[in-house]
């Protein structure tokens, strides 16, 4: 599904140039659940972001589903984005100013969606991720674990292909974070891809396969064959 | 010196002794907190200037903003300031009055600012109340030249003036004797600007002078000029008014002399009022029974007619008096209304913006207030702060806007057709501004002062993430309120436009265009004929007529005529009775309805009358009727005129177009104030020095003058013109200031919601909807501002246009006009700000 080339990205800010990444060669199979790791700063959220096409490589080459992407204009990269990506931050990042089920139907929104297949889809999700009876609710309202799982719910509303975690659990206890990781395995295993950043031993358990970043190259590369075994 | 050394080893021992003794008593304590105040005061400054320094792009909108309102403001007070204080300067101003009339006779009514010669000396005589009157004969431009020479110069302003001018009006002369100085017959005195130009300021004493070519006049006084804020602004010669002969005369019913009393201390106006009113029992009808035998008060009452005496204040005269023919141009208290309503709305709309600015930026400031409160700051403590940063903004804006102000007042003065300047000598001014600025800075800092305290510590620290501080409703609010008044004022400058427009382009009855009116012909005595019928041999000129008496402003000169059948009150009808020429009528182009124009092919037409509409309706009869009725005017010395109506002219307008168009008569008769000339379409300038090189050969060194009888029309609507530039320039700036503050305010909204765009971005939306949905939030703020201000310009606009009687309709064009004005600029102020929040990456605004 994902199939990264020689890939370098480098930010220039007044007069430094910072090459994030590093000549990165990454497969990710239809399926899989991959987890990044590395050092802060390595660079795993920018590779994260390009896999997202919320950002473009410097140079290098990124084919998604057989067609290369990396060097799509942004409106043919939001095109590309609807629907097939879903995304979940580490401080959650849904909408202040919306309702849980208004923050989750969004995407629906942006895909151009009827009102009555909007409800009957985000009350299906809200539903499945037990969260429903907040539907009324702002995220102010909720617990830390609350709002991630509404954000996981406006990620897979849309049916995406791929979901790509930034550090889902950072910002939440073990009991919550174990219930989020639970969440992306189920999704997992109903066969969406997951790539997910992680810097928790216990989190990256979840995935196949562990990716590991230092200054922006990818170090090493483990089978999880401990925990795919388990599943 | 030696207080200071004390105060100064006072302080040292009180310092160091601070210590053991704490506060010694009442008065120390009290320096002690002075001193603290001080230090916090300089303390709150300085963090003030930090937090300025540190949001530059806001700081500066808000100086801007303020700036430009202070400085509108500053002006408009200036202005009203000097309309407020007109002839404030005389001694005793406050007893003077002038007395007026109203009067309906013949059919026409006329507000007279002028009463007749006699009331005067009958006022001072039969009221003990009435301590001193003069009286002025207002005379205009005339021609002025020493006894010894033969070239004249135009000199404006000359008025035959009573003796006790300057005992009225506590006026010294700077040279000559104010007890005789016009006391004689042709006699009179000159300001200091007429007497250098004519001889110098000594030598003009003793010396004579020739008024219009006629009459010899011995210079024997000099005055200074006038004050430009006064009713005789541009007055230049008095003439004694002994040598005046209408003054002498009991002829109580011709209204030519603008008398002034002056009561004794004490006496109140309100007294006056019905022992003037008696005159007309005492006076004025014994004097018309004279004419009309029999006449009594209650027939003149019964037949419709009426004769009211007033009077007003002479402070009031520049605003509130609205005469047919004043003693110089006054302006009016409406004028001064709607300029202080700009200003006010100018000041207030800077002021908004400031509060909006503030309370925007309460985002970024919500952290320091809860960081502040953690660490003990009481919200006093914080008010003051906050009060502090409005007035070290305050004060900046003050000193822009007086560099804008310096930079703006000569355009001002054009635009106001005054010649303010700013006071920069005056300690009240620096007073006033400081108390202003105080007064603004505590006015709009108050509520973002009161809102940012009052942040509760733990919700706004509480995470990264308290992206609203509230307050979003009464800043909605304030833009609605802004573009209100922005949208208001675009209404009204177009209305004020179109009005101004449709008066240029009405059909006056007569034509104005390509006339060009040559001056003081009278000065050619006999040779005006000859003039006239060189100047009609001219290639360039279509024809030439000879008048005193112009359709735009120039002499009137009003009479009572009677219908054939008795001079009684019913009969009479009064007109104006203009002396023209047979080309008159094709050399201004107005229409013949009926009859014929004069002729001179009949040797009977100088006995013929034409006579306008309005005369007509007088008549009671039908247009054709009219023709060969007989008019007839008496004079005093019992014998009479008899005139037969040849012709009626279609109605042409001679006033304003504020005044219904009133009777009007025509007779052939020699009148040669001016020459009227007729110009083919083309080079101007030619046909102009053609007629000079006649004019000088005819009369050589009498100054030529002309002016175009366009421009001539054009002065009647100075007010109005100056009212629209007026509107404009401060619409102009009202926008200005209320897109300067949209245009922070949607800065403010696109940082406010970078999160929340990114989201959107990360979610599947395009920069188009980003765009759109950042822009509509604030075009329906417009869209409220629309929709409340239409009704408000609609009902004041049609107000204003009441005071025409020949006016538009405002049609339902003019407000989709304006409002698409301030959606457009809205818009294009909002746009920039969207589009630019909209493009940014969201991996950028969502980095964590
Ligand atoms: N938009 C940006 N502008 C400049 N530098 C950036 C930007 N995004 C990331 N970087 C730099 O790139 C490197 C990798 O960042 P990141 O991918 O966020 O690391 P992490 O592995 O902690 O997620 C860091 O040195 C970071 O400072
Ligand atoms: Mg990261």
């Amino acid at each position: 599904m994902i199939q990264i080339q020689n890939l370098n990205k480098s930010f220039r800010t007044e007069e430094v140039e910072t090459l994030a990444l590093n000549n990165v060669n990454l497969k990710v199979q239809e399926g899989e659940f991959v987890a990044i790791m590395g050092p802060s700063g390595c660079g795993k959220s920018t590779l994260l972001n390009i896999i997202g096409m919320l950002d473009n490589p410097t140079s290098g080459s990124y084919q998604f589903a057989g067609h290369e992407v990396g060097h799509l204009k942004e409106n043919q990269r939001t095109q590309l984005r609807k629907g097939n990506l879903g995304f979940v931050f580490q401080s959650f990042n849904l909408i202040d100013e919306l309702t849980v089920f208004e923050n989750v139907e969004l995407p629906l929104i942006y895909l151009k969606m009827n009102k009555n297949e909007r409800k009957q889809k985000v009350m299906a999700v809200l539903e499945r991720m037990k969260i429903a009876h907040r539907e009324k609710h702002f995220p102010q309202q909720l617990s830390g674990g609350q709002q991630q799982r509404v954000a996981i719910s406006r990620a897979v509303v849309t049916n995406p292909k791929l979901i790509l975690a930034d550090e889902p659990t950072g910002n939440l206890d073990s009991k919550n974070g174990i219930e989020v990781m639970n969440l992306l395995t189920e999704l997992n295993q109903e066969g969406t891809t997951i790539v997910m950043v992680t810097h928790s031993d216990r989190d990256s358990h979840y995935a196949h396969r562990i990716v590991n970043l230092f200054d922006g190259q990818i170090a090493t590369e483990s089978h999880n064959r401990a925990m795919g075994a388990l599943m | 010196m030696e207080t200071l050394q004390v105060y100064k080893k006072k302080e040292f021992m009180h310092q160091s002794m601070l210590n053991l003794f704490q506060y010694q008593n009442q008065s120390e304590l009290n320096r002690f907190q002075c001193q603290k105040t001080l230090i916090m005061f300089k303390n709150h400054i300085k963090i003030a200037w930090r937090s300025l320094k540190r949001q530059p792009f806001f700081a500066f909108l808000n100086t801007f903003g303020l700036a430009i309102g202070m400085a509108g403001g500053l002006l408009i007070s200036l202005y009203i300031y000097d309309e407020m204080n007109f002839d404030t300067m005389f001694k005793d101003a406050d007893r003077i009055y002038r007395i007026n009339a109203d009067i309906k006779f013949g059919g026409t009514e006329s507000k007279s600012a002028q009463v007749s010669a006699p009331m005067a000396a009958a006022m001072e005589s039969d009221f003990s109340q009435v301590e001193l009157t003069t009286r002025f004969r207002n005379l205009g431009g005339m021609l002025l030249r020493k006894s010894n020479t033969e070239a004249n110069i135009k000199e404006e302003g000359a008025t035959f003036v009573d003796a006790t001018f300057f005992e009225m009006f506590g006026l010294d002369l700077l040279v000559g004797d104010m007890q005789t100085a016009l006391k004689e017959p042709n006699t009179l005195v000159l300001t200091r600007t007429a007497a250098l130009k004519h001889f110098g300021l000594k030598k003009a004493i003793g010396q004579s002078l020739v008024l219009n070519n006629t009459d010899t006049y011995t210079v024997t006084g000099v005055i200074e000029d006038m004050p430009e804020r006064s009713f005789l602004r541009n007055h230049n010669v008095f003439m004694a008014m002994a040598g005046n002969e209408d003054a002498q005369k009991q002829e109580w019913t011709s209204h030519n002399f603008f008398t002034f009393i002056k009561l004794i201390p004490g006496a109140d106006i309100a007294d006056f009022q019905t022992p003037l009113q008696s005159m007309l029992g005492t006076y004025i009808m014994p004097y018309v029974q004279t004419f009309l035998p029999g006449a009594t008060e209650e027939q003149l009452e019964a037949s419709g007619n009426y004769l009211y005496y007033g009077t007003i204040a002479l402070k009031d005269i520049h605003l509130y008096s609205a005469k047919d023919h004043e003693l110089s141009p006054n302006s009016s208290i409406q004028n001064v209304y709607i300029l202080s309503f700009i200003g006010l709305f100018l000041i207030l709309l800077a002021s908004v913006n400031f509060m909006n600015l503030s309370t925007a930026q309460s985002l970024k400031r919500a952290k320091e207030v809860g960081i502040r409160k953690t660490l003990g700051s009481d919200k006093p403590a914080l008010i003051r702060q906050f009060l502090t940063e409005s007035g070290l903004i305050s004060f900046i804006s003050l000193l822009f806007s007086l560099g804008i102000a310096v930079v703006a007042i000569p355009y001002f003065n054009a635009l106001s057709g005054k010649s303010i300047s700013i006071p920069f000598t005056e300690p009240v001014f620096w007073m006033a501004l400081f108390i202003g600025a105080t007064v603004l800075a505590l006015f709009s800092g108050m509520y973002p002062a009161f809102f940012m305290s009052r942040f509760a510590p733990v919700k706004v620290l509480k995470g990264a993430g308290a992206t609203s501080t509230g307050g979003g409703n009464i800043r909605s609010l304030l833009v609605v309120f802004q573009f209100a008044i922005s949208v208001f004022l675009i209404v009204s400058t177009l209305v004020v436009f179109m009005q101004l427009k449709f008066i240029q382009s009405k059909d006056l009855g007569f034509t104005k265009d390509q006339v060009l009116i040559v001056d003081d012909v009278y000065t050619l005595g006999e040779k005006a004929t000859a003039f006239k019928e060189q100047v009609e041999q001219l290639g360039q000129v279509q024809s030439a007529t000879l008048s005193s008496f112009l359709p735009t402003p120039s002499v009137r000169s009003n009479t009572s005529f009677f219908k054939e059948g008795g001079a009684t009150a019913e009969n009479s009808i009064n007109m104006q009775i203009w002396n023209v020429d047979d080309n008159y009528i094709p050399t201004l182009n107005m229409e013949i309805l009926e009859g014929r124009n004069f002729d001179r092919q009949f040797g009977t037409d100088s006995t013929a009358m034409l006579i306008n509409e309005s005369a007509v309706a007088i008549l009671g009869v039908q247009a054709k009727e009219a023709l060969g009725m007989r008019i007839i005017r008496n004079f005093e010395n019992g014998s009479s005129n008899n005139f037969t109506i040849i012709g009626v002219i279609k109605n042409f307008n001679y006033e304003s177009l504020r005044e219904n168009i009133g009777a009007v008569s025509m007779t052939l008769g020699r009148s040669t104030g001016s020459l009227a000339v007729k110009l083919e379409a083309g080079n101007f300038s030619n046909s102009i020095s053609s007629i000079e090189g006649i004019w000088n050969k005819v009369a050589p060194g009498q100054p030529f003058s002309y002016r175009f009888m366009e421009d001539s029309f054009n002065t009647t609507y100075e007010a109005e013109q100056q009212l629209g530039r007026i509107f404009v320039t401060f619409t102009i700036l009202s926008i200005l200031i209320a897109c300067l503050g949209l245009f922070g305010l949607a800065a403010f909204n696109a940082q406010k919601r970078t999160k929340e765009i990114g989201i959107r971005k990360v979610l599947g939306a395009s920069i188009g909807q980003i765009t759109y949905r950042l822009t509509t939030d604030f075009l329906k703020m417009v869209g409220v501002a629309i929709i409340v201000s239409l009704p408000v310009g609609w009902y004041l606009m049609n107000k204003w246009l009441e005071d025409f009687t020949y006016r538009i309709e405002i049609s339902w064009w003019v407000f989709a006009f304006a409002a698409l004005i301030a959606l457009t600029i809205a818009v294009l102020t909002v746009s920039y700000q969207s589009i630019k929040a909209a493009i940014v990456n969201p991996v950028k605004s969502l980095r964590t």
